[in-house]
């Protein structure tokens, strides 16, 4: 079956649209962000100054950037360990073989169907501190009134749980399909030799999910650094004072609203980096507790 | 195969790309018709960032209004996003080499325009006596004179003044006639409105460091040095001098005292002064129509509270105004259309529309005298409040507004400082020396970019 090119300049031009594509759409920008990280460019004019490597420099003694750096990775570790536990919960919940599942499973999905804007103006509105109905909630609840629009541990707070919510239908997805692949005979031989439910889950189903939620990891991560931005601008504009105030929202303003597009590709370049030693950390540690069966 | 496929595709694009223009030709020399620019209007892209119940003025009304009163030129106003992403846009168009005629940048804007060497001047644009520039009222005009010459072209201006809810003032037992005029009366007021459980909170901002900004211009004090960069570009803010450390030393004590209620930037209070949950609300002018259609119950204006014992100063000009872009090069046509728009846009009527559909300032004297003639102002109080506190005061340096570099981020800077002392995260005077070390490190940037002067 293995088929072979009659020659061997075909295979080359059918690759050319692909390569063509990462050119033009990724090498060339990223060597433009690298050059563009070590000048100073005037907005209108485009006059750039070379400034070596000042402008990494200046990030990595900034305050503000550290803090924004913080922030990011409090963002990364709320947003996967509330993601994947909620979701892997929802996702046993939603497996069991009850009437209507199907619709259920449906539904879990749409949260992630959602564009980030409504998603976030969703949120907004529900937390708004004067006449947000889950404000309210909480008011009479707990007599507190909080508010997001000042309380930055607060405001964190919310958008985690939103960023979570957000990335919840993608996950459940992926668990499901984990979990239809755990063998019925390997749990029930559990159950006879005397195991329990959790422990059925501990020993047998979570080690077989594993490399699922393995790649779940490593993909929330990238969402929480990444695809976030949306709803950080919807709702909160990485304020309260700050608070919300993570990496790409950071390069967004300092590049888009700012135009300081020197600072800005040596943020993007900083991300990349940060961003690609966390997922090597990630396979390094993590990937050895994956049990591929 | 794929080569083939690549051609087929850019003969269709070039197709139709090429082909409607080519069947205007054709049927133009059928028709013995040069398609020439002889008779086709001249056209004027205007970038804006009027949103909500502006977007219908300055398209229906302004634009519209133009063209059919022109029916040689046309204005194509475009929404381009929120003011910041409106001079973003602006810089990439002109960098690509095709910029629209006319952009609306907001007042944070001016120095970097000033600077872009892409703009031509209103002064340079319009010829003496085409427009009467001694009919703007005076601090509107200021604001965008820069070394004696009009740079752009004044349009929607604003300032800020205090809404207030009078129905929660007279359940409170105050007077629904009277709004605060000193901090003193609203501190007063605020206790007695959460007090008796009129409202839950008494006051709320919008545009926080903005206020800042009012708040050293209503008294007379710098905020940034060089004569708050009008003699030449400005090197050093000083809103962590101790006026500014004392006002929000007075924001954050009404935060504790609960009397204050932070709801977010810009427009994002309105909200809770609309649900009712708080009494007052100091924000920008342009919001008078939108807040009083969207209003429940009974809406008050009145002056920006002063702060006692602090000299007299005036509030200072918000909103945004036209700049002209030179792109490549403008022609003849494209000039006269330009400041033909412009001198449309100051006719006293069209000028007071616009006042009356936004509530953004009637921006001449004779515009005025028409609502007055009208008694538009006897029967829309509100629309009068802030056209009345710009004139009181003195014209200083200090109260003709700041024109800082990098000023954008720098408001943002700002309004993260006052976030983190209202939240108790700093104290007033920490969070403004933060914030003043890096507006300082922008500025510097910024100067050593565009080279001192």
């Amino acid at each position: 079956m293995e088929g072979r090119f009659p020659d061997r300049v075909l295979p080359y031009l059918l690759l050319l649209p692909s390569i063509a594509i990462i050119v033009v759409f990724l090498i060339v920008p990223a060597v433009e962000a690298l050059r563009l990280s070590l000048f100073e460019v005037a907005p209108f004019s485009g006059r750039a100054r070379f400034v070596g490597l000042d402008n990494f420099r200046e990030l990595l003694t900034s305050e503000v950037y550290r803090a924004s750096l913080g922030v990011s990775l409090v963002f990364a570790l709320g947003i996967v360990t509330l993601g994947l536990t909620a979701s892997l919960a929802i996702a046993v919940l939603a497996s069991q073989p009850l009437p209507g599942a199907g619709l259920c499973r449906t539904a879990l999905l749409w949260p992630y169907a959602l564009s980030p804007a409504v998603a976030g103006t969703i949120w907004a509105l529900m937390f708004d501190p004067a006449t947000g109905p889950a404000t309210v909630a909480i008011r009479a609840v707990t007599g507190l009134s909080p508010n997001w629009m000042m309380d930055g541990g607060y405001a964190l707070g919310v958008v985690v749980v939103a960023g979570a919510w957000k990335m919840l239908g993608f996950n459940i997805v992926f668990f499901l399909a984990g979990l239809q692949a755990v063998p019925r005979e390997l749990k029930e031989a559990a159950q006879v030799d005397g195991a329990g439910t959790g422990r059925v889950f501990w020993r047998i189903t979570f080690p077989i999910l594993s490399p699922v939620t393995f790649f779940l990891l490593v993909m929330n991560s990238l969402y929480a650094f990444f695809e976030v931005f949306g709803l950080i601008d919807v709702m909160t504009q990485g304020g309260p004072g700050g608070a919300t105030d993570i990496l790409v929202y950071r390069l967004y303003e300092d590049a888009f609203i700012a135009a300081r597009w020197g600072i800005a590709s040596a943020q993007s370049i900083l991300l990349f980096v940060m961003v690609g030693v966390l997922t090597l950390v990630q396979f390094r540690f993590a990937g050895r507790l994956v049990f591929y069966g | 195969m794929p080569i083939a496929a690549l051609k087929e595709n850019d003969m269709i694009v070039w197709m139709r790309c090429s082909l409607p223009s080519l069947a205007v030709l054709v049927l133009g020399t059928l028709l013995g018709v040069v398609p020439a620019a002889a008779q086709a209007p001249v056209k004027i892209t205007l970038w804006h960032a009027m949103g909500g119940a502006r977007y219908d003025a300055i398209t229906k009304e302004i634009a519209a209004g133009f063209n059919k009163a022109y029916p040689n030129y046309v204005v194509e106003p475009l929404y381009t996003g929120k003011y910041g992403e409106v001079v973003t846009k602006a810089i990439a168009a002109v960098r690509a080499g095709d910029p629209p005629h006319i952009v609306q940048v907001f007042e944070v804007g001016t120095q970097t325009m000033l600077d872009s060497g892409a703009i031509i001047p209103v002064t340079e644009l319009v010829k003496p006596g085409d427009i009467d520039f001694a009919d703007y009222i005076e601090p509107i005009l200021n604001y965008y004179t820069v070394g004696g010459k009009l740079a752009s072209m004044p349009f929607n201006s604003s300032t800020a003044i205090i809404y207030y809810n009078k129905d929660i003032f007279q359940k409170a037992g105050l007077d629904p006639d009277t709004p605060p005029r000193t901090y003193q009366d609203l501190e007063a007021m605020g206790r007695k409105i959460v007090g008796s459980g009129a409202a839950p909170a008494a006051i709320s901002f919008g545009w926080p460091s903005w206020m800042l900004e009012q708040a050293h211009a209503m008294h007379d004090k710098p905020y940034a040095n060089n004569d708050n960069g009008r003699k030449g570009r400005a090197t050093r803010v000083r809103f962590n001098e101790p006026f500014g450390v004392s006002v929000l030393e007075r924001w954050k004590r009404w935060a504790d005292e609960k009397l204050l209620a932070y709801g977010g930037r810009e427009y994002a209070p309105n909200k809770a002064f609309l649900a009712g949950q708080v009494a007052m609300l100091m924000q920008s002018t342009s919001q008078v129509t939108t807040i009083e259609k969207a209003a429940t119950f009974r809406v008050g204006t009145g002056f920006l509270p002063r702060i006692e014992g602090q000299p007299a100063g005036k509030s200072v000009i918000g909103g945004a105004s036209f700049w002209v872009l030179k792109g490549k090069g403008r022609s003849e046509q494209e000039r006269d259309a330009i400041v033909k728009f412009f001198k449309f846009i100051a006719q006293p009527e069209e000028t007071a529309k616009w006042h009356m559909s936004t509530g953004y300032f009637p921006a001449t004297k004779t515009a005025v005298g028409l609502l007055q003639r009208q008694e538009w102002f006897r029967k829309h109080p509100n629309h009068e409040t802030a056209f009345k506190q710009i004139q009181e005061g003195p014209d200083t340096s200090n109260t003709r507004g700041v024109l800082l570099g990098n000023f954008v981020q720098i408001r943002n800077i700002t309004d993260t400082a006052i976030e983190k002392a209202l939240a108790g995260r700093l104290s007033p005077k920490a969070a403004l020396d933060e914030a003043a070390r890096e507006a300082d490190n922008l500025l510097e940037e910024y100067n050593r970019i565009h080279g001192g002067k």
